[in-house]
């Protein structure tokens, strides 16, 4: 008796679970439909139907995209995200990704945008476009406090750096001929440098200025600088120029009116436009 | 104590609750849910294989093989990253549930024919003799010692399946390890972070080993 109870529970679970499969189907179907007979006008169009702007970012950089201590997405890309979805009329909705997932969703159309400072680099507006820069970054090299043979980026040579593998930063460090050490973000590639299993990493300057004011005890130091600034700006899939020319829009107007200034010296404590 | 350490302690206590609920609200459901799939599956094919019957002993054989020989992680990129390109949009919860329910399946399906190859021939012989059919052997006879035999490893895979769930981070899903990610992100304590995310794994894990010995004792003692 109890047997057959456990069957008929196992096939009812079964069944649910076809249903379940079948309806969310069905239900991607119906959703997917509409959308597909509106993207025939334009992606712009869509977002603004549907009142939302999906934004793919890490969430895991600081103080870019991180979570605050209660937990809530916040960082100057998410603010600069909220404020052009404001002035597109729509809700930004951020849909937090590793790094290397970041382009996959993209081309997948998880989302519509991504905000995660995302260099400006001629081999990617092969594939993709981009806003107007919207920060400049200047990147930096990182070595441990006691490392004193790597003084300028030609010392990479021969050398571990950490990066993400497919960011713009680790090409610098390729460049210079470092051995490249895969890391899953910023903090895992300083977790690596301060236990010394890899000699230095490149990152942003205004980041590494974020972890020295939580950490001013941390044995690590910049060493150079890069001379050219990259320009960084929000990411699209190509192909949907109105909803370009519409973020570039809200950019300029948040740069004539003040209020890309208040976000970047909130964050920043000066314009990092230039 | 010096500051940091009272920093870190500091983090570490405001981190606990939002890291413990991460795990109780999304990895733990995510688990149940893509376990109790896996089983469905791992029992079909194994029942499938072991009846030999033939219409559908090639496909679970495929089954197994492409999901055992492919990383499980490019197994959820496929389905979350992949499908939508030929129009099959799945949200990440239900990505996540196909890939791990599939994985637990294919490696399941694996453990439930041992347990049920483990039962003596004499046994399927003595059920014809006595008239049952195939089927009735194994519902009656087979399966029943068979599942004694299939509890500590499968629970094996239960308790290795908590862990594989940090995974689905990379397909948005936001479990038990990313929030510990995104303490560390704003933090810079990874260390100590890592730490705290490994202790709750391990509460969750040996929440399950009791449960395990329970079952043990339930279905018939297999140790002594």
């Amino acid at each position: 008796m109890k047997k057959r109870i456990l069957l008929a529970t196992a096939i009812i679970m079964m069944l649910a679970l076809v249903f379940s499969g079948c309806s969310a189907a069905k239900q991607t179907t119906e959703a997917t439909a509409p959308a597909a007979e509106v993207k025939q006008e334009n992606l712009l169009e869509t977002i603004k139907a549907e009142g939302v702007i999906k934004i793919g970012t890490e969430g895991t950089y600081a103080p870019f995209t991180f979570h605050d201590k209660d937990g809530k997405l916040t960082g100057f890309d998410v603010e600069i995200a909220e404020e052009i979805a404001s002035r597109l009329g729509v809700k930004a909705e951020f849909i937090e990704t590793k790094w290397d997932g970041m382009f996959a969703g993209l081309d997948a159309k998880r989302f519509d945008a991504v905000a995660n400072q995302v260099t400006i680099r001629p081999d990617r507006l092969e594939k993709y476009d981009f806003s107007s820069p919207y920060i400049v970054s200047k990147a930096v090299l990182i070595a441990h406090s006691d490392n004193n043979e790597i003084k300028a980026f030609a010392d990479l040579k021969g050398k571990k750096s950490g990066q993400s593998l497919t960011s713009n930063l680790a090409e610098i460090a390729k460049s210079n001929g470092a051995e490249l050490v895969q890391v899953d973000g910023f903090n895992q590639a300083l977790d690596l440098l301060t236990s010394k299993r890899i000699d230095a990493t490149i990152n942003d300057s205004l980041s590494f200025l974020d972890y020295k004011t939580q950490r001013p005890d941390a044995p690590i130091k910049v060493v150079a600088e890069m001379d050219t600034k990259d320009e960084i700006g929000i990411l699209f899939n190509k192909g949907n120029q109105e909803l370009v020319d519409a973020v570039n829009k809200a950019l300029a107007d948040m740069k004539a009116d003040g209020t890309y200034l208040k976000i970047s010296q909130k964050w920043f404590g000066e314009d990092v436009s230039k | 104590m010096d500051d940091r350490m009272a920093r870190v302690i500091g983090i570490l206590i405001d981190s606990f609750i939002p890291i413990l609920k991460a795990g109780l609200m999304y990895t733990v459901p995510l688990t149940i849910i893509s376990f109790f799939f896996g089983m469905i599956i791992a029992f079909a094919v194994a029942i499938i294989r072991v009846t030999n019957f033939k219409p559908l002993t090639a496909i679970v054989k495929f089954y197994v093989w492409i999901v055992r020989g492919t990383p499980l992680l490019v197994q959820l990129f496929i389905i979350f990253y992949g499908l939508p390109t030929i129009g099959v949009t799945l949200d990440a919860f239900i990505s996540a549930i196909i890939g791990f329910s599939l994985s637990v399946g294919a490696y399941g399906s694996e453990t439930i024919r041992a347990a049920i190859l483990s039962v003596p021939k004499g046994q399927w012989e003595a059920a014809h003799a006595l008239g049952l059919s195939k089927f009735q052997a194994l519902r009656h006879i087979i399966l029943p010692q068979a599942i004694k035999v299939a509890i500590p490893p499968m629970a094996n895979s239960f308790i290795s399946l908590v862990k594989d769930t940090s995974l689905a981070a990379a397909i948005t899903y936001t479990e038990l390890f990313q929030v510990a990610q995104q303490i560390t992100a704003r933090t810079y304590e990874p260390l100590w972070l890592y730490l705290e995310a490994a202790f709750i794994y391990l509460m969750f894990c040996s929440v399950l080993s009791v449960l395990q010995s329970r079952l043990e004792v339930r279905f018939g003692k297999s140790g002594d």
